[in-house]
C-alpha cells in the first residue's frame, strides 16, 4: 500500500479569506500516490496548487472533495490529527518563522515535547537529529546567528526530531543562496537514502527535481505530466508550453537535437551533456 | 540598533549560569525589595558587595556591565541631582531657594547605589540566564496562578516568542529603515515631531511583516503538533542542586544582615 494517498481531490479556498479572492478550485480532482522511501518531487510555478498540496499530506488543509490517506489515516479525521502530522512533517519555506526557541536545541525539541515524549528519549532524538542534518556542533548557538541554509537544516532537524516516516518540504530552498541550497539539497538526500525517510520536494527549481526518483509536474491544480526525472525532462516542448523551464543542460541538448544534431537521449545535468557531446564530435 | 546590550543572555559555565533559573528569579526579587528597604550605609554596604560578587562569579566582562548601565546614565543624574536638595541637616550651600544639605547628599548617595544594585543584578540575571530558561522559570513559579484560570503556560510561550524574535525583528528594521533611506526617506533630521512622522514608512512595513511572520509561525507549531500546554513535556527538567541549596543559605544570611543592621543602627535616609 502507498503511504500517503490522494485520491479524487478537489479543493477551494473561503470566499471569506481576505488574501485569495479567487473562489475556483485551486486542486480539480486530482489522484496521485506516495509510496514509501521514495523522493518524489512535485514541479510547477507559483499558483499551480503545489503548496497546498503539501499542506493537505499533513492535514493542515481538509480536502473540499475527496480524501487523503496517510499510512491508512483518513486526514479530515480530526482525532487522527497530531498522529498524521507527527508522521508527515512539513517543512516551510522560510527558515526564521519556523524557529520557536532562541536556543538551537531547545527549538530541535519543541516537536517531541509537544508530543509528550519522555526527558532522556527527547535528549536522545534531538542529538541524533542534529547529527543527521550535521548541525551537532551548532546545538548551544542562537538560530539568528546562522545563515539561511543552516536555519533551513534546523528546521529539518526540528522536524526530524517527532521521527516522522515522512518529509514534506515547501519550496524549502526558495530563499536561501546557491551555497544554502546546496546544502539543504544534500541534507534531504542524505535523509532519504541514508535514513529511508520518504521525501516530498515541493520545488520550481529544474535542477531539484533532477535529484528524485520520480517527479510530479503541476499546472493549475492538475497534474501535467509524471515519471522519471529523464522521462519527465524529455518532454521540453510540454514542459515550454507551460512556461516551465527544463535543466539547462536538457536544454542546450534538446536545441542540438532540433537543428539535426543526433543526440538519443536528453541528459540531465553537466556532466550528462558533456558525456551526450562526446558521444556527438567522437 | 544591534548592541542592545540589556537583556542579553551570554552563554558561559560560571556558578551563576549554573543556578537555578528559579532560585535566581526569586532572589532577584528579594534582592529588589532588600535594597530599598536599606536605610544606612552599613545596610547597603551588605547588598553593595552582594551584586560585585554577582557580577565577579557571572565571569561575564565587567564592560558589559557598564554598557548595559550606559543607558540608565540619565535617570542615576536625574535622581541623584533631585535628591541633594531634598532631606535636612548641615546646609553645605544654597541655590536660590533650593539648599543642599547633609541629608540631602546622603539621599542622593543612597538612591544612587540602589538604583546601580539593582542594574548589576538585574543584568547578572539576563546575562545568566538563557531566555527559555527565564520563561522556563516564570511558567514553574506561576503555576500556582492555575487555580484563578491564568493561562500560565500561554503567557510563558508568549514571552519566549518574543523573546526569540527580538534579533530578527531589529534586523528587519535596520533593513527597511536602509531601503526607505536609499529612496530617499530622511530619518535623521528635523524636530521630534518630524523624526516621529518619518518612522511611519518604517513602521508600517515592518508591522505587515511581523503578522506575517506570526501567521507563519502558527503554521510552522502546528505542524509541530503544537497544542498548548497539556499533556507536554519539557527536555531539561529542572531540579535543584546542592548549590542551590547553599546559595539560599548564604542569601538568607544577607537578608538578616541587612535587616540587622537596619534595626541596630541609625537611620540615615529620611
Amino acid at each position: 500500500m502507498s503511504f500517503i494517498s490522494v485520491e479524487n481531490v478537489s479543493f477551494h479556498y473561503d470566499n471569506n479569506d481576505p488574501e485569495r479572492l479567487i473562489t475556483e478550485n485551486v486542486i480539480e480532482n486530482l489522484n496521485m500516490k506516495v509510496e514509501k522511501g521514495e523522493f518524489l518531487c512535485v514541479l510547477g510555478h507559483n499558483g499551480s496548487g503545489k503548496s497546498t498540496l503539501a499542506k493537505m499530506f499533513n492535514a493542515m488543509l481538509i480536502p473540499t472533495e475527496g480524501k487523503v490517506y496517510v499510512d491508512g489515516m483518513d486526514t479530515s479525521d480530526e482525532s487522527l490529527c497530531f498522529k498524521i502530522r507527527s508522521n508527515v512533517g512539513l517543512v516551510l519555506q522560510n527558515p526564521d518563522n519556523q524557529l520557536v526557541a532562541s536556543v538551537v536545541e531547545e527549538d530541535i525539541a519543541f516537536g517531541p515535547e509537544n508530543l509528550g515524549v519522555p526527558p532522556q528519549e527527547i535528549r536522545k532524538r534531538v542529538d541524533s537529529a542534529l547529527k543527521a542534518v550535521d548541525m551537532y556542533d551548532y546545538r548551544k548557538n542562537a538560530p539568528y546567528k546562522l545563515s539561511g541554509g543552516q536555519k533551513q537544516r534546523i528546521a529539518i532537524a526540528g522536524i526530524l526530531a517527532m521521527e516522522p516516516r515522512c518529509i514534506v518540504l515547501d519550496e524549502p530552498t526558495a530563499m536561501l543562496d546557491p551555497r544554502g541550497r546546496q546544502e539543504v539539497m544534500e541534507t534531504i538526500t542524505r535523509l532519504n537514502k541514508e535514513h529511508n525517510i520518504t521525501v516530498v520536494l515541493i520545488t520550481h527549481y529544474m535542477d531539484e527535481a533532477v535529484l528524485a526518483d520520480r517527479v510530479i509536474v503541476m499546472d493549475r491544480g492538475k497534474i501535467l505530466t509524471q515519471g522519471t526525472p529523464n522521462e519527465v525532462f524529455s518532454q521540453v516542448d510540454l514542459l515550454k508550453e507551460h512556461s516551465l523551464d527544463v535543466p539547462q543542460a536538457t536544454e542546450i541538448c534538446h536545441r542540438l537535437k532540433n537543428i539535426g544534431v543526433n543526440i538519443f537521449e536528453l541528459p540531465l545535468d553537466e556532466e550528462g551533456c558533456v558525456k551526450a557531446l562526446w558521444e556527438v564530435l567522437k | 540598533m544591534k548592541d542592545v546590550v540589556f537583556g542579553q543572555y551570554i552563554p558561559g559555565n560560571s556558578l551563576i549560569h549554573k543556578l537555578d533559573p528559579r532560585a535566581k528569579l526569586i532572589f532577584l526579587v528579594i534582592y529588589i525589595v532588600l535594597i530599598f528597604c536599606t536605610f544606612n550605609f552599613y545596610a547597603l554596604a551588605i547588598p553593595f558587595c552582594l551584586a560585585i560578587l554577582f557580577m565577579l562569579l557571572s565571569k561575564v566582562p565587567v564592560k558589559q556591565y557598564l554598557k548595559s548601565m550606559k543607558m540608565m546614565i540619565f535617570v542615576i543624574i536625574i535622581t541623584s541631582v533631585f535628591n541633594l536638595f531634598y532631606g535636612g541637616g548641615k546646609v553645605y550651600f544654597t541655590l536660590g531657594p533650593l539648599s543642599v544639605t547633609e541629608g540631602g547628599i546622603n539621599n542622593a548617595i543612597i538612591i544612587v547605589s540602589r538604583i546601580v544594585c539593582l542594574l548589576i543584578v538585574s543584568a547578572a540575571l539576563t546575562f545568566t540566564t538563557s531566555p527559555t530558561d527565564l520563561t522556563d522559570a516564570i511558567e514553574r513559579l506561576m503555576k500556582p496562578l492555575k487555580v484563578f484560570h491564568i493561562k500560565v503556560h500561554e503567557i510563558a510561550m508568549m514571552m519566549s516568542i518574543a523573546l526569540r524574535f527580538v534579533p530578527t525583528l531589529l534586523e528587519e528594521t535596520d533593513k527597511i529603515m536602509m531601503a526607505q533611506k536609499s529612496r530617499g526617506a530622511n530619518l535623521d533630521d528635523g524636530g521630534l515631531v518630524k523624526r516621529a512622522k518619518a518612522l511611519i514608512p518604517v513602521f508600517i512595513p515592518l508591522f505587515v511583516s511581523a503578522f506575517r511572520r506570526a501567521f507563519d509561525l502558527a503554521m510552522a507549531m502546528e505542524c509541530r503538533c503544537y497544542n498548548g500546554g497539556k499533556g507536554r513535556t519539557r527536555m531539561k527538567s529542572l531540579h535543584l542542586q546542592k548549590r542551590d541549596y547553599f546559595s539560599t543559605v548564604f542569601f538568607v544570611l544577607i537578608i538578616a544582615g541587612v535587616v540587622l543592621s537596619d534595626i541596630f543602627l541609625p537611620s540615615v535616609v529620611r
